[in-house]
């Protein structure tokens, strides 16, 4: 054996000692969890915000542990993007082996790796994807517990029409599987509330400058809602663009923009006055009178010494649900798929949870209606 | 269709077009005198636009200023990116070398950034971005008027550099023919370095006028890269003239793309107009020989 090869043969034994060895000790007493988040690309910044909720849950829960589990986690980078989540999911699942997975955020990623984690029988549960096709069909290894597209979109539509007699609207969504199916749902229930669609504006995401579309908007006539589906960056700038542009409120227009879950905390300090006026669902209300919210709201503050985002809620919510699961006899990857089907009226930090037949949580009360306030913090507008 | 809406749409795209002409002249001087693709442009326009952001919000620098700090930002990494690394790689008499080298400087810089600025979008406001001129139905911020004098500027500047310099003049010489020029006693060395800094310091300029535009994360400059790439081609590998027709014609194409079709075909219709020139005028929108470039 020559002297590079007698090294490296050497180190891997070290690396090993100080790998394999632990993790196999620990193996009976610890629930791995494996985290499909996007580290890298445009939908980076939920990987960075759901990374705080976990760590603040684990930190938690690791003090004395639950039914003597302690909890673990692996992070890979799924980049809000099918080939690398599908990657990911497998180097998670042949390396990590977790017991059970949590993320992604993207729907095309969710939806790239629910069979992977089907075929390997460990169960997935998803707090960001939209797209209705991660539940119907989706598979009895995934699980999500925010209000699909559907839920959002009919609730949405109603609102703009009843609430605030919108008869008019315009959609903005990205060109992705949750951006389209959001404005799909949005037009079919709007249009049956007898509201008119005046044009449906679809975009890549590498679209930059959002002037060209808020003029295309300017030039449609009366405009009362722009129903609007994009990540934080691009939906910064549309906002911009149409107060710029004259279109919305933030520019001295009547259009309002509003929104399904997109969007984290803090959009409104980052997009200025033109965010005035935005009516758009979030996941988790800073405001929620709730002792779960509020000692989330405190703790998460006290660790990070920021406010939290719905990201860093719906993250936390993810490892909470679990460690619920593991209280009520979760081991391994089947029992904790059993558990979490059987799942009532669990209260997490964002609202409460409870799966039909499909995995999809049913709870409404994970749906909260905001407004943006000319000062630029929200009003929590209660109606739901 | 208004009249108003075309010229609203025109101006969008004469802006967005001008801001794409800044960063492609970096890649387009590049090319036309060493014939290489230089990967890690866009990092540098990336970094540009953190420099004018922490210029303005740590130091409270003015963006006016913020611009001139980017160009001189870029212009020094640019000089030691070229020194450090691409230079010896060149010595070593692999062209390929080189071209590994700003694909891997690309990867490192984004991953530097990353760590450094981390992955949520900045928003980046100017005191110029809601400063709207309304007139006849038309809208045009002073942000948009400041990019269109920036980028006319520049490129005045630069076109007399090349044209009237005796600098200018050794570049495009060595652009033509890199040995001879060294026999006339040209460093072609030292104006491989000049290109470098010119090309860098443009990119840096670019990325502070595109951060108020852009989406402001470490993966930015991506965004718009492959249009500059797309431009350059267009225009003409190492044309200068040719690439600043490109990049208006591409931002003219986005805007009405936008307003007649969908901006979900944006990238067909401007890769299709690629496709078309490679097909029928390779050499680009003017020149006709390589020679005549840069």
């Amino acid at each position: 054996m020559t002297m590079p090869f007698r090294a490296l043969f050497l180190g891997t034994i070290v690396i090993n000692l100080f790998t394999v060895g632990p993790t196999a000790h620990a193996q009976d007493k610890t629930i791995k969890i494996g985290a499909l988040f996007p580290m890298s690309g445009p939908g980076s910044y939920f990987g960075a915000q759901d990374k705080q909720g976990v760590e603040l849950a684990l930190e938690q829960l690791n003090k004395a542990g639950v039914n003597g589990y302690k909890f673990v986690v692996q992070y890979e980078d799924s980049a809000c993007s099918p080939l690398p989540a599908t990657q990911a999911a497998k180097r998670l699942i042949e390396q990590f082996k977790p017991d059970v997975i949590i993320g992604e955020e993207c729907s095309d990623a969710t939806l790239a790796v629910m069979p992977v984690v089907e075929q390997a029988k460990v169960p997935l549960i998803n707090a960001g994807s939209s797209s209705i096709k991660v539940t119907e069909p989706g598979n009895p290894w995934t699980f999500r517990i925010m209000p699909n597209e559907v839920m959002q979109g009919i609730n949405l539509a109603e609102n703009a029409a009843k609430r605030m007699n919108a008869q008019t609207a315009v959609l903005l969504f990205e060109n992705t599987n949750a951006g389209i199916g959001n404005a799909q749902v949005f037009k079919d229930n709007f249009t049956k509330l007898g509201g008119k669609v005046l044009a449906e504006i679809g975009f890549g995401r590498d679209i930059n400058d959002f002037t060209s579309i808020a003029t295309r908007v300017a030039g449609l006539g009366k405009v009362d809602v722009i129903p609007t589906y994009t990540l934080e960056g691009q939906g910064l700038k549309i906002t911009q663009a149409l107060a710029q542009a004259g279109v919305t409120k933030g520019g001295g227009g009547n259009a309002i923009q509003i929104g399904t879950i997109w969007l984290p905390f803090g959009f409104e300090q980052k997009a200025g006055k033109a965010a005035l006026g935005y009516i758009r669902i979030v996941q988790f209300d800073p405001t929620d009178t709730r002792d779960v919210a509020k000692n989330f709201a405190s703790e998460f503050k006290a660790k990070y010494n920021a406010d939290p985002t719905h990201l860093n809620a719906h993250a936390y919510d993810q490892v909470m649900l679990i460690a619920d699961v593991v209280k009520r006899g979760g081991k391994d990857a089947q029992t904790i798929r059993d558990g979490l089907a059987a799942t009532k009226k669990y209260s997490g930090v964002t609202g409460s949870v409870e799966f039909d037949k499909s995995n999809q949580n049913i709870k409404m009360d994970t749906i909260h209606y905001m407004e943006t306030k000319p000062d630029l913090s929200w009003t929590s507008l209660k109606w739901n | 269709m208004t009249t108003t809406i075309v010229l609203q749409q025109a101006i969008n795209g004469v802006v967005l077009g001008s801001l794409y002409v800044l960063v492609a002249l970096g890649l387009t001087l590049i090319y036309g005198v060493l014939v290489q693709i230089n990967f890690a442009h866009a990092d540098f326009v990336t970094l540009g636009a953190f420099a004018a952001y922490f210029f303005m919000h740590l130091i409270g620098g003015g963006y006016i200023l913020s611009i001139a700090v980017a160009f001189a930002l870029g212009a020094a990494l640019g000089w030691g990116v070229n020194a450090a690394i691409f230079t010896p790689l060149r010595h070593k008499g692999n062209e390929l070398l080189p071209l590994i080298a700003t694909i891997g400087v690309s990867v490192m810089m984004q991953n530097l950034m990353l760590a450094w600025f981390g992955p949520i979008p900045y928003a980046f406001e100017t005191p110029y971005s809601s400063q709207v001129i309304r007139f006849a139905g038309i809208f045009v911020t002073w942000q948009n008027i400041i990019i269109i004098l920036v980028s006319t500027l520049t490129i005045v500047l630069l076109y007399t550099f090349m044209k009237f310099t005796y600098l200018g003049k050794a570049l495009r010489a060595v652009s033509q023919d890199r040995e001879t020029a060294g026999l006339m006693g040209i460093n072609p060395n030292q104006l491989i370095m000049l290109t470098f800094v010119i090309a860098s310091a443009l990119a840096g300029m670019g990325g502070a006028m595109l951060a108020p535009v852009l989406v402001l994360t470490p993966f930015a400059g991506t965004s718009v890269i492959v249009k500059a790439f797309a431009i350059v081609i267009i225009g003409g590998f190492g044309n200068v003239e040719g690439t600043i027709l490109a990049g208006l014609i591409v931002g003219l194409i986005e805007s009405f793309t936008t307003q007649f079709l969908d901006p979900g075909l944006i990238d067909i219709v401007v890769f299709a107009l690629l496709l078309l020139m490679l097909a029928i005028k390779p050499t680009g929108l003017i020149s006709e020989r390589r020679e005549e470039n840069v």
